[in-house]
């Protein structure tokens, strides 16, 4: 086959530029108010540019966007529950992910359709059997609490998403290993794990996400100021900027802050590892 | 006369009974509504004309011309054998209900009303017994049947209408086709809105007669054609009010319609372009206490979703009657709920097409579950245990507890005010008790304020449910995920096929660039289409603020008060954050499609439109189908976006949280109520998945075969 022609080119570059553009207006929206140091409070007028351009805005939330927490607690806070999570929600259903693709046992179907009931269940319908029993342990307000919370919302998409990656791994290379008198678990450690490495690694990355931008969820248990994340935070900041009491600047810049970290892990993941998540059938 | 043919005599006359005992319960129970004194009064004008044989005041007489004079003249005829009485006050059309209405002519009014929507069932009960016993229990045509409205007897004259038709289609017989063209004007004459009947034929005829059309052979549709010109004749004929001034007085009508539109009842209602849906999905049964005594309304409208297919293929007339109608009601500004009565007989009997459906399936899968069992041995499920026990245990402990825990609870009045006596076991004691039966379930009002949690059963499910329905939450979520997916996969799939042509410049660039909004945050992401729309200090606020109505987006302001807006608003984030993730998995799928099936088909001379229909999107299904499944539950259970704009109670996602959260405005901290919000949501989106997979199946089965 020929390649497009000129005139299809133009039209087909001129579709990409229109769709293009509508990415980069609410980034642009946010740019220019990150970056506007004269705003005392709400936005009164339209601007295309920073009315004021400064940093100021940035290094004051790089300081203390909440109350008197520093950012660097925030963000440690931020961290510590997402990837806590992650890794929590990862290890333990990897065996269940596995368990569930390879070996037929009695009851799989319904213990298969109570994993997707599982996922189909908002967020929000977690938040109360969690909320008796942390504070039955006493752990509700803390930072392990919370860790623990995220990752029962993050476990259902892990193993769904890990079952259909040792799924794809065709079963004569394990048969393979079988022969030559491996048990199931050296073949499940040299072989099956390495293989869907990727797309392992890619349902943690899902569940870091599910931490680190959940907010509301998070509002709900934690009261301590210093056990806030950064999300927490950002919202905290949303209600509070209605009042006019802080800079609307500040919204645009911490907005920016929370996204750098995600925009280059997503950079560093990208292409190969991208293709790898919920479409294994294809690689 | 065999049993067959007993049983259908029997159970066509219980349909009759059935309709008839309910609509004169809910004709004595009914409180008065809107528009009932005008129907009155415009009878008593009638009746005495009748009375005192007056015709020619006919010419002259019709109180309300908005509405054609039929069924006003036929209370008229009913009123004329009652003794006379002063006429009811005439007041304004925005004035609230008459409080008090002459008894025997409101019972008389009402029981003819009940009478012909009585008719109607047992007519459609002729056809499908089934679909008639729908009919007659479908709560809101029971309403509007029982009460002196114009849609009782218009919609017994469009059913007369499409079953004429219908045997003129089986026997080929001119006087059916006569009587059906009589019918429609008639029902035309009624209320204009039950004439969309008519439509539902003319395009039936024009299926009928596809290949005489090709063809050239316009002579086929001459029978269509007397029809329609006949049922113009009646529409004419039998509206003594438009023969002085035909032409005038159907503008003064229709003027007075438009009135209708701007009247301030309109405005201040604020429906919905969707608002026929609600009332689909919902029952009256939420606002007359003790009227009626089930509503299947909602079952309906969800077997009709499901026996549409079936009932284009049996009786297509009807299925395009229940197409069209809605697609009328959609359009139509005014959105009154007693307008979904042109639409109901179809419905039943598309819901009764589904009943018949999901019967049938479940034989069938009955069936097959005795032929297909799961062949697994000991051997291999001992294998399984070490694998499954640890991940079981986090999951028992983190996923199912916490389901198991919200079944639990929704059969509770546990809140923030009994949290304590729940910590201390409170839960766990009703629990065990009201399961047992040693405790009573209790009813108590809402919002939930009892310190000690109490077992209430099952008996908060219906309610929440009429809420959630009644308040449009239920439609606005479905028609939220069908949209917001929907054009997710338009653009996402629209420019990975735009990526893949053959050498398009700066591919890699567009692909990374269009990556960019999934990585993003969904919050953070709301949070920057909220500085562009926030009323007041957002962007377009502030545009509309300096430029005035220069700026062509002025139209968008206030978007925030009317909710046709807002949905189209919020789908843009919506789409903004979705469709990157069905980009990459277009393109994953693309990459799977050997390239030579395209050569084959350039070389039989597709075009490329062909081959995008018939090639490219079948084998994109499967690796699309996944993709699309994950972005309609997300859509479903939508919840960051709506929440950091502060709209608490747009999905179900977002009702539950702001009702569980204590520090929410409206009666916060009602876990039992939060929890029967989620339960509901999980059976709607097992439903869904569920039905979509099976209908993705079937239709792969059909491109392979």
């Amino acid at each position: 086959m020929r390649n497009i022609s000129p005139a299809r080119q133009l039209i087909t570059q001129l579709l990409l530029l229109l769709v293009g553009l509508f990415i980069l207006i609410p980034l642009w929206s946010t740019i220019r108010l990150a970056f506007d140091g004269s705003l005392r409070g709400r936005p009164t007028d339209f601007t295309f540019l920073p009315k004021g351009f400064s940093l100021e805005p940035f290094a004051a939330v790089l300081d203390r966007p909440y109350q008197s927490v520093e950012f660097n607690v925030l963000l440690r806070n931020s961290m510590i529950v997402s990837i806590g999570a992650a890794i929590l929600a990862t290890f333990l259903g990897i065996s269940l992910a596995y368990g569930f693709a390879r070996f037929r046992f009695p009851a799989r179907n319904a213990g298969l359709f109570m994993l997707l009931l599982a996922a189909l269940l908002p967020p929000i319908a977690f938040a109360t059997p969690l909320y008796i029993i942390l504070s039955l342990l006493n752990i509700r307000t803390t930072l392990i609490g919370l860790t623990i919370v995220y990752a029962a919302f993050a476990m259902p998409f892990c193993v769904w998403n890990m079952r259909a990656a040792f799924e794809a791994i065709p079963k004569e290379v394990e048969e393979a290993a079988h022969l030559d008198g491996a048990n199931h678990l050296q073949t499940f450690l040299h072989i099956s794990f390495p293989i869907s490495l990727p797309s392992i690694a890619v349902t943690t990355m899902i569940a870091f996400l599910m931490g680190y931008t959940e907010f509301a969820i998070g509002w709900l248990f934690v009261d301590k100021a210093d056990n806030v994340t950064l999300s927490m935070a950002t919202y905290a900041l949303v209600n509070g900027q209605f009042s006019g009491a802080q800079p609307w600047s500040y919204l645009g810049s911490l907005a920016i802050v929370m996204s750098i970290p995600v925009i280059i892990i997503f950079i560093l993941f990208q292409q190969t590892l991208m293709e790898r998540l919920l479409f294994q059938e294809t690689s | 006369m065999n049993i067959k043919t007993a049983l259908r005599i029997l159970s066509i006359t219980a349909v009759l009974a059935i309709a008839w005992g309910l609509r004169v319960r809910a004709a004595d129970k009914l409180p008065i509504d809107f528009d009932e004194d005008d129907y009155l009064r415009a009878g008593q004008e009638y009746a005495h004309l009748i009375r005192t044989l007056n015709w020619s005041g006919f010419l002259e007489t019709n109180y309300r011309t908005e509405h054609p004079p039929l069924a006003k003249i036929a209370y008229g005829i009913v009123f004329s054998f009652l003794p006379e009485q002063p006429l009811v006050e005439d007041v304004a059309i925005t004035a609230s209900p008459a409080k008090t209405l002459p008894k025997d002519l409101l019972w008389a009014g009402r029981k003819e009303a009940a009478g012909f929507g009585t008719l109607t069932a047992f007519l459609l009960a002729l056809v499908n017994p089934l679909a008639g016993f729908l009919l007659a229990t479908h709560s809101f045509t029971i309403k509007y049947t029982s009460q002196i409205m114009l849609d009782g007897l218009s919609s017994l004259l469009s059913l007369g209408t499409v079953l004429a038709y219908v045997q003129y289609k089986r026997k080929h017989r001119a006087v059916w086709l006569i009587v059906s063209s009589v019918f429609l004007g008639l029902a035309a004459d009624s209320k204009y809105l039950h004439g969309t009947v008519g439509f539902a034929i003319l395009v039936d005829q024009i299926f009928e007669n596809r290949e005489n059309l090709i063809e050239r052979k316009f002579k086929a549709l001459l029978p269509i054609l007397g029809w329609g010109l006949l049922s113009l004749l009646v529409f004419f004929g039998a509206n003594p009010y438009l023969w002085p001034d035909p032409i005038g007085r159907l503008q003064e009508s229709f003027t007075s319609v438009t009135y209708t539109v701007t009247n301030p009842n309109v405005q201040s209602a604020n429906f919905p372009l969707w608002q026929p849906l609600v009332w689909i999905s919902m029952s009256p049964i939420l606002w007359h206490e003790n009227v009626f005594l089930f509503a299947p309304d909602f079952l309906i409208g969800l077997f009709a979703i499901a026996g549409f297919a079936r009932l284009w293929k049996r009786e297509r007339v009807f299925a395009l009657w229940l197409g069209l109608s809605l697609i009328t009601l959609l359009l139509w500004k005014t959105k009154w709920p007693q307008y979904i009565l042109i639409l109901t007989a179809p419905l039943s009997f598309a819901a009764a097409e589904g009943i018949s459906k999901a019967w049938e399936s479940l034989l069938e899968s009955i069936r097959n579950r005795r032929s297909k069992r799961q062949f697994y041995n000991n051997k291999e499920s001992l294998q399984a245990v070490p694998w499954l026990v640890p991940g079981l245990i986090a999951f028992a402990l983190l996923t199912l507890l916490p389901f198991l825990f919200q079944v639990a609870i929704s059969i509770t009045d546990f809140n923030s005010a009994s949290i304590r006596d729940g910590f201390q076991g409170g839960i766990w004691r009703e629990l065990f008790g009201g399961l047992s039966g040693q405790i009573e379930p209790s009813n108590p009002d809402f919002p939930f304020r009892s310190n000690k949690v109490q077992y209430t059963g099952f008996s908060g499910y219906l309610p929440v449910f009429y809420f959630v329905t009644g308040q449009g939450i239920f439609v606005f979520n479905i028609l939220w995920m069908v949209a917001s997916t929907s054009l997710q996969v338009i653009l996402g799939g629209g420019l990975s096929i735009l990526l893949n042509q053959r050498g398009v410049r700066m591919k890699k660039f567009w692909q990374a660039f269009f990556i960019l909004p999934w990585a993003i945050p969904e919050f953070i992401g709301a949070l920057m289409w909220l500085n562009i729309f926030i009323p007041e200090i957002g962007w377009l606020s502030l545009a509309s603020k300096k430029y005035g109505d220069a700026f062509p987006l002025q139209f968008l302001i206030g978007w925030e008060r009317t909710p046709t807006f807002w949905f189209f608003i919020f789908l843009v984030p919506a789409v903004w954050y979705g469709f990157p993730l069905i980009l990459l998995a277009v393109n994953a799928g693309l990459k799977t499609i050997p390239k030579d099936i395209y050569e084959a088909a350039s070389i039989d001379g597709a075009n490329s439109w062909q081959t995008l229909r018939h090639m490219t999107l079948p084998l994109l299904m499967p690796v699309l189908l996944p993709a699309i499944i994950i972005r309609s539950i997300y859509a479903f259970n939508q919840f960051y976006l709506f929440q950091a704009f502060f709209f608490t109670e747009s999905t179900l996602a977002t009702l539950s949280y702001n009702l569980f959260n204590p520090s929410s405005g409206f009666g916060g901290g009602q876990f039992a109520v939060s929890a029967i919000i989620n339960i509901l949501t999980v059976m709607i989106l097992t439903g869904l998945v569920s039905l979509f997979n099976r209908h993705m199946q079937s239709r792969e089965e059909f491109i392979h075969a």
